[in-house]
């Protein structure tokens, strides 16, 4: 069907446009979504790998899913904190948020 | 053939949602994009035949992860009127050039390298048994742990969110 | 107790130093009877010495102890007493004794009164283990000892800043000599890879140092005697060393410390032999000392300076004696000169005390009248030093003429013989306008009265040696006394000479001392200034010449403001700019700059910090790819 290649070069543009949205975006939860990217793009690199080279011990699905439950605590802690610091500061601007600076 | 071909429609699909999640100009479209994004790469899970995990990830980031995201746009009144603002910070323009690098970096390192020779260019058939097989009996322990991670996170959610009757 | 006890000797007085300095004062008349018992009983320790010493039939006695052992080399200390110790013993324990009992007298209510005799005490103690010494090493700590002795008594009286002005030069002169000698001991350990003197002198003679070697290494410890007897250009600091209380002049600066150089010539003189050249250069200092000081104390108003020139120039004569090869000539002076010269240094003491503290020759006159204890010995002393029949210069004396007549040309023997004119010429003049004539301050004669017993017993005692301690020099005496031979046979055992009178000689040694005296006599008498003051202004630039001793003083000062003072400041610009403001501040202010700097990189903002991550991924993916690819 398709070969190893395709999944993989798919993972990283997603991977890199997660990666971008990080570092560029300026409100917290828009970061959160954009690391959410990254992680998906992580998992599907794993499957692939697993399902292509490993089929005998799919480690790689494993850890997938692994990655999804984590992801998922973490979404909830992370948005714990943001609707705590929006409480606090009355911003989710994450250039607002800077006083620990020189 | 015709999977190739629904591969990649799903695949340009997926990257134009992604691309869509971190340039929108709202909040609310960025959100959106996410759910799209994260059905895309469930389907790639059915294309590579590990339906149980494509599952798993429609229900848990569909169902919970993006519902808890735009509850929490709600909650903090971000997605109400438009963001004042560009949402794009002051660091664009070097972030874009770092992630084209990354990218090309990434890419050049899938497609250079020798894979062994003998793989096809099908995915093997990865039976529902086969993972419980793995993950019950290989990863029993980490699954536990996992659980117990879990659990500290919702706790932790509670209490970092909770408010404080004065 | 017996030669090689002699030790003793030394520790008695080092043993009462110490009690002395720490207890000295609360004892009764602040020790100084324990002072005059220490050293006495080192004198009449003596003759136990002298006596174990002759009747072993002269042969040199060694007695050490092992010291330290580093690897191969094993270092001993001890005491080698022959012929020269003996002599350098008698001298000192004598004049020291003699120099104790008058300070009772002169020192009398002075502040420190238990220090000085504390002081007095250790320099003895210094100078008897330097000629005990069997080594270098032993014999340098002794050396140091007894400069550091001399430094302390010469600013005794440190109210006064003349006097630490004083103590400093001559530190400081003696000190340049001291390094001097230091290298030569280490090059000679180095030749020889031992200390001991002994076993140096048969290694060089056995030829074991090659030549150019050998006579490096023997200028550098001539320097250390130089410096140490006062010779030109070292002889800057005797005069000034007048400060110090007179009793210290008779003691160390005419009989005992500044002879310590011509005692490390004598003993090591058979290495300077064999050092090509050096006995020449010797030869030449001696004469130079002797000439110069003979001018400059023409002119002195002093009189103890006078008297500091005097034995600037007699050291100059025994300086001759050992470059010429005559160590017994040279020793024989030694104990003749420091028997008469301490007798004057005493006498003027007395003079200083009878007229209340008065030193200028301008404000004294007739004073034998007033005090003729201390004039008749003060004549005595004046006689020897000029070189009268049958007083005890005269011999010695003559016997340095004799050893001078070993140089091809007579060029010393008549250059040696002007400066003995010149001393029998200034030793007139010093006595006709101390003593003689009329007086020339009223106030000060009529206040002059004669000094106690204590001061006036030492005079008479030295006066009566140096009238005939020349004798020794008859074999007849020798024997009597119980030295085989007469006293130059005594002495320098390897080439014993009998004494014969030269007559020739002794004719021009009376001769001169005739010239001398009556051209003496014949400027100053009856207390006329006239005649000299005529001289010095016939030719007054060289009687400023002189008078401002040829500005030797001058010159060096000059050369410490503007050589070493101009390289301290060359120095002292180098460690405030180039070690402290750019080393030690500069890197300390580079830091906290670069900290000031890099402390912008804190800018608070999460996507910045995450940007730093990204970017050092990419990086060290970059970096392993280039490896690894």
């Amino acid at each position: 069907m398709v070969p190893l290649e395709n999944y993989l070069v798919l993972s990283a543009v997603m991977f890199s446009l997660g990666v971008y949205g990080v570092l560029a975006r300026r409100n917290a939860v828009l970061i959160l979504m954009s690391v959410e990217l990254m992680l998906n793009a992580v998992s599907l690199n794993f499957i692939a790998y697993a399902v292509y080279l490993d089929p005998e011990r799919i480690t790689g699905v494993v850890f997938a899913i692994f990655v999804i439950t984590i992801a998922a605590a973490e979404v909830g802690l992370a948005l714990a904190i943001i609707i705590n610091v929006y409480r606090n500061r009355s911003t989710a601007n994450v250039d607002e948020v800077a006083t620990m600076r020189w | 053939m015709a999977t190739e071909v629904l591969w990649w429609v799903f695949a340009v699909g997926l990257t134009a949602a992604a691309i869509g999640v971190v340039t929108a100009r709202s909040v609310i479209h960025s959100a959106i994009m996410l759910i799209l994004s994260l059905a895309g790469i469930g389907a790639m899970y059915v294309f590579l035949t590990v339906e149980f995990v494509a599952l798993v990830q429609f229900l848990i980031y569909g169902g919970a992860v993006t519902v808890l995201v735009l509850l929490a746009l709600m909650l903090t009144r971000m997605g109400a009127e438009g963001e004042i603002g560009d949402l794009t910070g002051s660091q664009g323009p070097f972030a874009a050039v770092v992630a084209a690098a990354l990218a090309i970096l990434l890419t050049v390192v899938a497609i250079d390298t020798a894979w062994p020779g003998d793989i096809d260019d099908a995915p093997a058939n990865i039976s529902i048994e086969k993972i419980g097989e793995v993950l019950f009996q290989d990863f029993g322990a980490v699954f536990i742990l996992i659980s117990a991670v879990l659990l500290v996170a919702f706790i932790g959610a509670i209490v970092i969110a909770r408010q404080e009757d004065d | 107790m017996g030669a090689a006890d002699a030790w003793i000797l030394a520790a008695i007085p080092a043993a009462a130093f110490l009690f002395m300095a720490v207890a000295g004062r609360g004892l009764p008349r602040q020790g100084d009877y324990l002072g005059v018992l220490a050293i006495g009983a080192s004198f009449v320790l003596f003759f136990f010495v002298l006596q174990d010493f002759l009747s072993g039939g002269s042969v040199p006695v060694v007695q050490d102890i092992p010291w330290t052992q580093i690897g191969d080399f094993e270092l001993r200390m001890g005491i080698f007493v022959d012929q020269i110790t003996i002599v350098m013993i008698a001298v000192v324990s004598f004049v020291a004794l003699m120099v104790n009992v008058f300070s009772i007298g002169y020192m009398k209510g002075e502040a420190r009164y238990y220090w000085y005799f504390a002081v007095l005490q250790i320099f003895a103690a210094s100078m008897l283990m330097l000629v005990m010494a069997d080594n270098l090493l032993l014999l340098y700590v002794a050396w140091e000892l007894v400069g550091v002795s001399s430094f302390l008594l010469i600013g005794f009286f440190w109210e006064k800043r003349s006097a630490t002005e004083a103590a400093k030069k001559a530190f400081i002169t003696t000190r340049i000599g001291d390094v001097g000698l230091l290298i030569g001991i280490l090059l000679l350990w180095d030749a020889t890879g031992t200390f001991n003197i002994q076993e140096i002198i048969h290694a060089v003679e056995a030829g074991e140092i090659g030549d150019t070697r050998l006579f490096v290494t023997m200028a550098f410890v001539f320097l250390g005697a130089m410096g140490k007897s006062a010779q030109f250009p070292f002889h800057v600091w005797l005069p000034d060393a007048m400060e110090g209380p007179t009793p210290v002049s008779a003691l160390i600066h005419a009989a005992t410390m500044v002879v310590a150089g011509v005692y490390l010539v004598a003993r090591l003189l058979p290495i300077f032999e064999l050092a090509g050249g050096m006995m020449l250069i010797i030869t030449i200092v001696g004469l130079t000392t002797a000439l110069l000081s003979g001018f400059m104390a023409i002119t002195q108003t002093d009189i103890k300076k006078v008297l500091a020139y005097s034995t600037i120039g007699q050291l100059g004569f025994m300086f001759v004696a050992l470059g010429s090869g005559e160590v017994g000539a040279a020793m024989f002076h030694l104990m003749t000169h420091a028997f008469f010269k301490a007798l004057l240094f005493l006498a003027a003491g007395s003079v200083i005390l009878g007229t209340h503290h008065n030193q200028e020759m301008a404000k004294l006159g007739g004073l034998w009248r007033k005090m003729p204890i201390t004039a008749t010995t003060f004549a005595i002393g004046s006689l020897a030093l000029a070189g009268a029949f049958p007083l005890a210069g005269f011999w010695s004396k003559d016997e340095i003429l004799l050893a001078t007549q070993g140089w091809s040309g007579g060029w010393v023997t008549i250059l040696l013989g002007f400066a003995a004119v010149m001393t029998a010429f200034y030793t007139t003049r010093l006595f006709i306008r101390t003593f003689l004539g009329s007086p020339r301050d009223k106030e000060v004669y009529d206040h002059a009265r004669e000094t106690p017993l204590t001061m006036t017993i030492p005079l008479m005692l030295l006066a009566a040696l140096a009238i005939v301690s020349g004798f020794v020099v008859f074999q007849g005496v020798g024997d009597a006394l119980g030295f085989p031979g007469g006293f130059p046979e005594f002495v320098y055992e390897l080439t014993p000479h009998k004494f014969e009178i030269d007559w020739g000689l002794a004719a021009g040694s009376t001769a001169i001392f005739v010239t001398g005296t009556s051209f003496g006599f014949w400027m100053y008498w009856r207390g006329r200034l006239d005649r000299s003051t005529a001289v010095a202004e016939w030719q007054p630039g060289l009687y400023r010449l002189i008078d401002r001793k040829f500005f030797i003083d001058e010159l060096y000062q000059a050369t410490i403001d503007r050589v070493l003072l101009g390289f301290s400041y060359v120095v002292s610009w180098f460690d405030r700019y180039v070690v402290n403001d750019t080393g030690v501040d500069g890197s300390a202010q580079m830091t906290g700059y670069a900290g000031y700097l890099l402390k912008f990189i804190q800018t608070g903002r999460v996507p910045n910090y995450a940007m730093g991550i990204a970017l050092g991924v990419l990086v060290l993916a970059g970096i392993a790819l280039a490896a690894g690819g």
